[in-house]
């Protein structure tokens, strides 16, 4: 049962900040500079804080989480977008 | 290597050395769950359980080592202690340890809250603590008393050491020991609480099995779903030609003509499929065999030919037992007239859902040959039953295939006859597909839960079958199989364009068959209530739960395999 979040981070220190997106992109969607669209589980959740904990520095950096809702269902999450097309992430079988 | 084999030894000596204190816990939390856990080896994470180590880290950071017991050592604390003792039977590892003269106080990190409790802590916990009191003891320490700190509550309580919890904590401990030398778990707890949020609640599959046990003895207790609906992870199909997979950091990238396709996150990964030649990078197939997600092979039409997996070996005796039973012609008659009446019936109901015009005859026929099945005298006189329901029913399979609104009657597909290797036509290239599918999604889900998926009941072993993945499969053929068929043909989501017919036989388009595995997945996805417990899980939820009721079957858990059978 996954949530959806918006996980956006403001990293001072320009090494932290390499390491932060390594460690973003292991879990969700890049979508902006510094937010990234991810489909957590609460376990999946819970690894993703503890890595990024090792990496950031507790007071000159940040992380937000924005809960969006769950990612169950059919309903689209309440973002609208201006300019650039924005599909919602999902996670479906993939056949290519 | 000279040691007996450890499997034959009497019970005494299959017993472990050392019980670990934590072990402890979950023998007073749950027998069947210390079964699971320790004796079969079955380990899954929770939230809970994810979150319990993460908090552990940061307490374990470096192992120290005991200090002394004197009346003149000073004050000190130590972390991440291992003691154990020979005498007692019993390891430990002490998250924090305050030490001064001959005093020693443990302290037990847990990460959910303080309950509320006159106590102060659940009686597993306390008996944890307390076992790491006796193991102190062992080692020349005055101990009496110890705390347990609640991360969430950020709390520290204090537990004393009275005669009654440590002679508790013994009895445990003894029964524990008796306990690890059982090769079938104890029965499950009966509505308990406990059950919601235990990290192997869908393995133990507690409701299910008690009310499938009720259902024998008297009123049947109302079964709660306490396994999620759907997977969290999705399977992974590349069909098309000439594409790479390679891993990126914690993700696989596919590339196609050099260029990025697409790319999925490992964590959300359940298992690959991969038809005809497609590229595999060896460290995609070692991160896939670490996380115990395995890669099935498809040939390019469509023939499951293989499976990559890891050697993540669990649940040895449930494969045992399944090796006694398949030698047990009894046991494998029981399974087999049950799978078969299964199918039977299925077919049956389908045929009276779909069809323009539900025949009468051929719908009596087939009850009458799912209750002939029941009682079917041998195999053999299975095989015949299940030929010739088979054919009843495949007479009538095209009256289910709806026209087409464009006026001439025809929904575009014909359906005379099951033809197969090759097959023939469309309809019967569309079945075929699908029941290749359908038993690559069984092989995967039957080894996950530590079935061997070439030693079958009913299918007689033979090279390059997964027979107990076809036994499982016989049932949900109609449900699934044939379901997806039907719907792909009647919404025109596959249409005549998408295949090819030649001397050769009938193939998919790619085009067309990645929209039929398409159509295919999001059968597997949707929400059905199950007929005997009356909560909705996904058709690929069924699989397993199907899986492990006959797991539980073969250990003697329930009297018989109950069938998937919709109304």
């Amino acid at each position: 049962m996954r949530r959806r979040y918006v996980v956006t981070y403001d990293v001072r220190d320009p090494k932290r900040l390499r390491r932060t997106f390594k460690v973003m992109r292991n879990y969700g969607d890049h979508l902006q500079l510094s937010v990234f669209e991810c489909l957590l589980t609460r376990s999946e959740r819970i690894l993703l804080e503890e890595e990024l904990k090792k990496v950031i520095h507790e007071r000159e950096d940040q992380v937000l989480f924005l809960d969006l809702g769950s990612a169950e269902g059919d309903e689209l999450p309440r973002v609208t977008a201006l300019g650039a097309r924005y599909q919602p992430k999902t996670v479906r079988a993939v056949v290519l | 290597m000279n040691s007996p084999d450890p499997n034959s030894a009497p019970a005494e000596e299959r017993r472990p050395d050392l019980i670990p204190a934590r072990m402890l816990n979950e023998y007073a939390y749950c027998p069947r769950l210390f079964h699971l856990e320790y004796v079969d080896g079955l380990f899954a994470d929770s939230a809970d359980t994810v979150e319990g180590r993460a908090v552990h880290r940061r307490t374990d950071e470096a192992e120290d080592s005991l200090p002394e017991a004197g009346p003149d050592e000073p004050p000190a604390v130590t972390r991440s202690i291992t003691l154990s003792s020979d005498s007692l039977g019993l390891i430990a590892k002490i998250d924090l340890l305050e030490t001064e003269g001959n005093a020693a106080v443990p302290v037990d990190t847990k990460r959910g809250r303080a309950p509320n409790l006159p106590e102060g802590a659940y009686e597993s916990e306390r008996v944890q603590l307390c076992a790491q009191g006796l193991l102190l003891q062992e080692h020349g320490f005055d101990c009496d008393h110890g705390f347990i700190y609640f991360a969430a509550s950020r709390k520290r309580v204090r537990i004393e050491f009275t005669p009654d919890l440590g002679e508790r904590t013994r009895s445990l401990l003894k029964e524990a020991r008796e306990a690890s030398g059982a090769t079938a778990p104890p029965a499950p707890l009966v509505d308990s609480p406990k059950c919601p949020r235990c990290s192997l609640v869908g393995i133990c599959l507690p409701d299910e099995v008690n009310h499938l046990k009720a259902v024998v003895e008297g009123v049947p207790p109302e079964p709660r779903r306490l396994v999620p609906a759907r997977d969290d992870a999705v399977p992974v199909y590349l069909q098309g030609h000439g594409m790479s997979i390679s891993k990126k950091g914690e993700s696989i990238e596919i590339k196609g003509n050099g260029e990025m396709i697409q790319r999925v996150l490992l964590k959300d990964v359940s298992h690959l499929a991969i038809f005809g030649t497609n590229h595999l990078s060896v460290p995609v197939m070692q991160a896939l065999a670490g996380r115990d997600v395995p890669i099935t092979l498809f040939s390019e039409g469509g023939w499951f030919y293989g499976v990559l997996h890891g050697m993540g070996l669990k649940n040895v005796y449930l494969r045992r037992q399944q090796f006694r039973s398949s030698e047990d012609p009894q046991r494998c008659l029981d399974i087999s007239r049950h799978i078969v009446a299964g199918k039977i019936s299925n077919c049956r109901t389908l045929l009276m859902r779909n069809h323009g015009d539900p025949p009468r005859a051929a719908l009596d026929a087939l009850r009458e040959h799912r209750d002939l099945a029941l009682d079917a005298a041998d195999i053999p006189a299975l095989l015949g039953i299940e030929g010739n329901a088979a054919r009843i029913y495949f007479a009538e399979f095209e009256g289910m295939l709806k026209p087409r609104g464009n006026g001439d009657g025809l929904s575009g597909f014909e359906f005379k006859n099951r033809n197969r290797r090759p097959p023939r036509d469309p309809v019967n290239a569309m079945l075929s597909l699908t029941y290749s599918l359908l038993a690559k999604d069984l092989t995967v889900i039957l080894m996950s839960v530590g079935f061997d998926p070439f030693i079958g009941f009913y299918h007689q072993i033979r090279h390059g079958r997964p027979a107990l993945a076809l036994d499982l499969m016989e049932e949900l053929r109609p449900l699934i199989g044939d379901s997806v068929v039907l719907t792909a043909i009647n919404n025109g989501e596959v249409g005549k364009e998408d295949f090819l017919v030649s001397t050769a036989g009938c193939a998919f388009t790619e085009d067309g068959r990645k929209r039929f595995i398409q159509a295919y997945e999001r059968r597997l996805d949707t929400l059905v209530t199950h007929p005997i417990f009356d909560y909705r899980v996904s058709y690929r939820r069924i699989l397993e739960i199907q899986a492990r009721l006959l797991g539980r079957y073969l250990e003697g858990e329930i009297v018989e395999y109950p069938p998937f059978m919709t109304r």
